[in-house]
């Protein structure tokens, strides 16, 4: 193994083994994985290691494969990019066409799933984000908070949620059963059973339903024909003196992302035109890329926003 | 084209995408030379060679490409 790598790394077992697995599977990604890591401070290293404990605790027993899943997946996104750096556009626009490529084809979905969860752990904004939600919230969310996740994915935020936010409960919703059951048996295996997981449209909601205290949308967003008009309907359920979290990824191409925000204005405007106030906010670039040069060059930058209702 | 005139403009587009003050061209500089040069940036070098000499690269060209002089001698090619 690399020892610049494993200087950095330091004594972080399971950031370590994910390394290594990955390694394994892709040599050549050495340098990609030290530059990632060696831009991440002490807190977001602590947070790399207990993402890297939740993935293996998740999926450790089949760790070669994810790993082997993990290149594949960086090898659909690297031919997004390309497309996206050639012609100005996200690929797909529609949620038929990404459901038709990506989310029925139950082949493409369990590589592209397990590529997602070392990302995790391995890209620097996904790890970054994940840090300032983890810090924060618990500072500006209300006590015994009631909270929402939509578009949990393996659940890692609410998981984090439950086990260090002192929330009184937790829902989940995502459109697909599927989706849904693979949430349920995640938190399981992550020894949090107490989450209430529903199959939801976030766009059914309506001023009768019941309120959450602490609603989270991190990389749903992008996936969405409309995200404005499911911020303004998820309004109607922000309690009072409620909180939402979005992060939502800009000039980030994928397989199943499909409305493409070029600007932290863009994203911001998310919250700001449809009933939010933003609270705070972060942004973080790929490789931990300044800014400034992020955005000139059309690379991907994670904006998180904590927002209350006006 | 002249081969010196294809390395002066391949210099100015690795300087802009690669975020460089300076570059002094070599043709055996690749990847391991250049801190910024990663699988990422690499990705928009090649649009950038694209839109620069008008053409499309396959991705077996993408993939195949060792250094910088092995990029010069394909855009000779693409440009003949």
């Amino acid at each position: 193994m690399n020892d610049a790598l494993l200087g950095i790394i330091g004594d972080r077992p399971a950031t370590r083994t994910i390394a290594l697995a990955i390694l394994d599977a892709w040599p050549d990604h050495a340098r990609y994985l030290e530059k990632s890591l060696s831009a991440r401070t002490v807190s977001e290293l602590q947070t790399t290691e207990l993402l890297a404990q939740a993935a293996l605790t998740l999926e450790g027993a089949r760790l070669p494969e994810l790993a082997a899943n993990y290149r594949w997946t960086c090898d659909r996104l690297r031919e997004e990019e390309l497309f996206f750096h050639r012609e100005g556009r996200y690929r797909l626009t529609t949620f038929a066409e990404a459901d038709a490529e990506v989310y029925s084809n139950d082949a493409y979905m369990e590589r592209y799933v397990d590529g997602l969860l070392l990302s995790q752990v391995m890209w620097y904004n996904h790890v970054a984000s994940c840090t300032y939600y983890f810090t924060q919230a618990p500072g500006l969310i209300p006590s015994d908070a009631k909270m929402l996740e939509i578009g949990p994915g393996h659940g890692l935020m609410t998981y984090l949620a439950v086990r260090d936010f002192g929330l009184s409960a937790a829902t989940v919703w995502d459109l697909s059963p599927v989706s849904v059951e693979h949430t349920r048996s995640a938190l399981a295996r992550l020894g949090i059973g107490s989450v209430n997981c529903a199959v939801r449209n976030a766009l059914s909601v309506s001023e009768t339903d019941d309120k959450f205290d602490f609603v989270v949308l991190s990389e749903v967003l992008e996936h969405i024909e409309d995200p404005a008009e499911v911020m303004r309907k998820l309004r109607a359920i922000v309690a009072p003196q409620g909180l939402v979290f979005v992060n939502v990824p800009i000039n980030s191409p994928s397989p199943d992302h499909l409305y493409l925000m070029r600007t932290p204005d863009e994203a911001r405007d998310l919250l700001r035109k449809t009933g939010f106030e933003i609270m705070s906010e972060a942004m973080f670039a790929t490789q931990g890329m300044k800014l400034e040069r992020a955005l000139k060059n059309a690379v991907t930058v994670s904006v998180c926003m904590f927002a209350r209702p006006v | 084209m002249e081969r010196s005139a294809i390395t002066a403009q391949l210099t100015e587009i690795m300087i802009d995408v690669f975020d460089l003050d300076e570059l002094e061209y070599r043709d055996d500089l690749s990847a391991a030379d250049i801190e910024e040069w990663d699988s990422l940036s690499n990705i928009r070098f090649m649009v950038a060679v694209e839109k620069e000499f008008g053409f499309r690269l396959s991705n077996s060209e993408i993939e195949s490409l060792k250094n910088v002089g092995e990029m010069v001698d394909l855009i000779e090619r693409k440009l003949a």
